[in-house]
């Protein structure tokens, strides 16, 4: 079943907290909402599930417009951060919940029971209460409750952030392989960039209420629409540097060093004065020997990760990251050099933050 | 000059071990003084509706050794009319709990759960507890000539009216309070699960909050069962009287009964005895622990 908002807002009092939202999720697709807190994406989720009222604008799920539809009557299930376990009943009470508010039968509700506890490796807990589980096992609980029935949507409340880091990155891998073999369209909304670029057939970034871009997460990842979603994708984040375009000695031009431009550059800089170069770590080569086209730049710190490097550096007064290799090593403030990918560079407005 | 250390260094232990006993001591030593404080006028009580009239008034007085009697008793439900006070008492106090503890809790529910207007559910919290804030024999004559008017005097019907008036802001403000203890997530998990807001409210969250409705209707009932002043009132007639009505009628302008007194007295204390020690088990707290974050 798809999920489509059109022109959808929200506002509490005089502060907007979603403007004008257009996104459509098609029938078994995996969306999630990502964004800084307070832009908006959890308030979206709750207007989709009927927690909130939107504003304005409407909702539909498959061809229903559901604005005006209470909760329990929008077929849906939702995963709460908090898991929202019901502390009173125990696990298998939890689960079958949805179903015995629907005066399912006894049998059939057992069946199911059983069924979904089989499929999360939660059977051995069904006795037990909510307090007497681990993180990891009530985050289990909460989505079988939300699995047992076969409802339309999905909707996820950031499921995975009260979890170790460990365990998150096993939980991560198992919610994708679950909603593949489910096939229902899921709607998850997260302020981790990794879980988003891992989870998501689309994301869609928001900021401060709007839609920053929705799209798969590599065309994300490489063609990010602006300067906020280039910076907020990606770890360590996008270098950024202010310059001017010089036309005539076909040069980007920093206060701290200048980069020779290609023609396909400067055809997508005509017109353009003052510029951002955004790129990112990993396409910048360092090395200490100097080569051809190569900037000299003093190391400030390095960070060895085991698999690779991040070295922090400086050139004129701008500060660079660069992803090196795990044996890269050098002394802080010792001179190196770096190389820019420059078919890799991406250029912002400085002023509206769109890419050009 | 080396050795003031030492002993300053191994002081404080001894000092708190000892210190920890003295203060445990202590503690029992308070702890005797409030009971006692608070048994001596029950066995009081006691011993005197036991006694015959002549053990009673015995100087000095007789504490352990009487000849124990149930004459009292027998006057006070038998001859005069305590038994009939009793079933008003009970009828009285167990309806004005119910009604006030159902109402109060799904106003308090509205109002911890739903934002109005203008702050107005604010503002309408407040103005309930604002009626409490006079002493109730204020309105002891407007709710006099209201009753009069609606024909209620002398009727159960009257005194379980304005004890669930005067209960009323009281179950608001304890079940709001507990209410707004539970995260939203839950009832908001029961909707989202398939569930009507009221099915939420009583498969989800009344269940979390049996310890604190528990507590409400206990309080709830103890000030029904003691209320005098406008129940006084209210009620003049041997059938619409409560007990503590009947028992301050036995001050009379020629004796006080004090063997029928006491006796109503001691009979009067176990209804709510009872009924604390049976909800004894949900005024624990903590059910609703654990029921969120990892």
């Amino acid at each position: 079943m798809n999920v489509r908002f059109k022109e959808v807002s929200k506002r509490f009092g005089d502060s907007v907290v979603v403007d004008q939202l257009d996104l459509v999720a098609d029938d078994g697709e995996f969306v999630v909402l990502l964004g800084p807190s307070g832009c908006g994406k959890t308030t979206t989720l709750r207007m989709l599930a009927g927690l909130e009222d939107a504003t304005s604008g409407n909702i539909f799920i498959g061809e229903d417009r559901v604005n005006d539809v209470p909760t329990q009557k929008r077929d849906i299930a939702m995963v709460f951060q908090n898991y929202a376990l019901y502390p009173h009943m125990t696990i298998s009470e939890n689960i079958a919940y949805p179903l015995k508010v629907r005066k399912i039968e006894r049998g059939e509700i057992d069946r199911r029971v059983n069924r979904v506890a089989e499929l999360l490796e939660i059977g051995a807990l069904l006795k037990r209460r909510p307090r007497e589980l681990s993180g990891g096992e009530r985050q289990r609980v909460a989505l079988a409750r939300a699995i047992i029935r076969e409802p339309r949507v999905y909707l996820m409340d950031e499921p995975l952030s009260n979890l170790d880091a460990k365990l998150r990155v096993q939980m991560r891998g198992e919610l994708k392989r679950l909603q593949h073999e489910l096939g229902t369209t899921t709607i998850y909304v997260t302020h981790d960039q990794a879980e988003a670029m891992t989870l998501a057939h689309r994301v869609a970034v928001m900021r401060a209420g709007k839609l920053q871009q929705f799209d798969a997460p590599m065309t994300i990842y490489n063609r990010p629409a602006n300067r906020f979603v280039a910076e907020f994708v990606g770890s360590p984040s996008m270098n950024f540097i202010e310059g001017r375009v010089d036309h005539s000695a076909r040069k980007f031009a920093s206060d701290a060093f200048t980069l020779d431009l290609d023609e396909s550059h400067l055809a997508r800089l005509s017109g353009c004065d003052r510029i951002t170069l955004g790129i990112r770590p990993e396409h910048i080569e360092v090395s200490t020997t100097e080569h051809p086209d190569t900037l000299a730049a003093i190391v400030h710190v390095t960070e060895l990760m085991g698999n690779e490097t991040i070295v922090f550096l400086r050139t004129g007064g701008q500060k660079i990251i660069a992803r090196a290799s795990a044996e890269f090593r050098a002394e802080f403030e010792s001179r190196v050099f770096v190389k820019f990918e420059t078919d890799r560079m991406d250029f912002f407005d400085p002023d509206s933050g769109l890419r050009v | 000059m080396n050795e003031t250390p030492n002993t300053n260094k191994a002081d404080p232990r001894r000092r708190g071990l000892a210190g920890a006993k003295m203060s445990r001591a202590f503690k029992y030593i308070l702890l005797g003084v409030a009971l006692l404080a608070a048994i001596a006028p029950v066995y009081w009580m006691v011993t005197i509706s036991l006694k015959t009239e002549v053990d009673q008034f015995a100087s000095p007085p007789r504490w352990f050794h009487f000849a124990p009697t149930l004459e009292h008793y027998y006057d006070a439900f038998f001859t005069r009319s305590f038994a009939k006070y009793l079933t008003t008492s009970l009828t009285v106090a167990g309806l004005s709990t119910i009604c006030a503890v159902t109402l109060g809790t799904l106003a308090a529910y509205g109002l911890a759960r739903f934002k109005l207007r203008g702050k107005l559910d604010q503002r309408l919290s407040l103005w309930i507890l604002s009626t409490r804030m006079f002493p109730p024999i204020v309105t002891a004559v407007p709710l006099f000539l209201m009753m009069r008017d609606l024909r209620l005097l002398n009727t159960i019907g009257s005194l379980v009216i304005v004890y669930t008036a005067l209960n009323l802001p009281f179950v608001v403000w304890m079940m709001r309070g507990f209410f707004r203890e539970l995260p939203r997530e839950l009832e908001e998990a029961a909707m989202v699960d398939g569930d009507s807001r009221l099915g939420a409210l009583f498969r989800v969250i009344l269940p979390l909050v049996t310890p604190g409705l528990a507590a409400t209707a206990v309080f709830c009932l103890i000030v029904s069962w003691n209320e005098f002043l406008l129940a006084l009132v209210m009620t003049q007639t041997d059938a619409s009287m409560t007990l503590p009505v009947g028992i301050a009628g036995r001050v009379t302008q020629y004796e006080i009964k004090w063997g029928v007194m006491s006796a109503a007295g001691v009979v009067a204390m176990f209804p709510i005895l009872a009924f604390a020690m049976a909800v004894q088990r949900y005024l624990v707290r903590g059910l609703s622990l654990g029921a969120v974050k990892g």
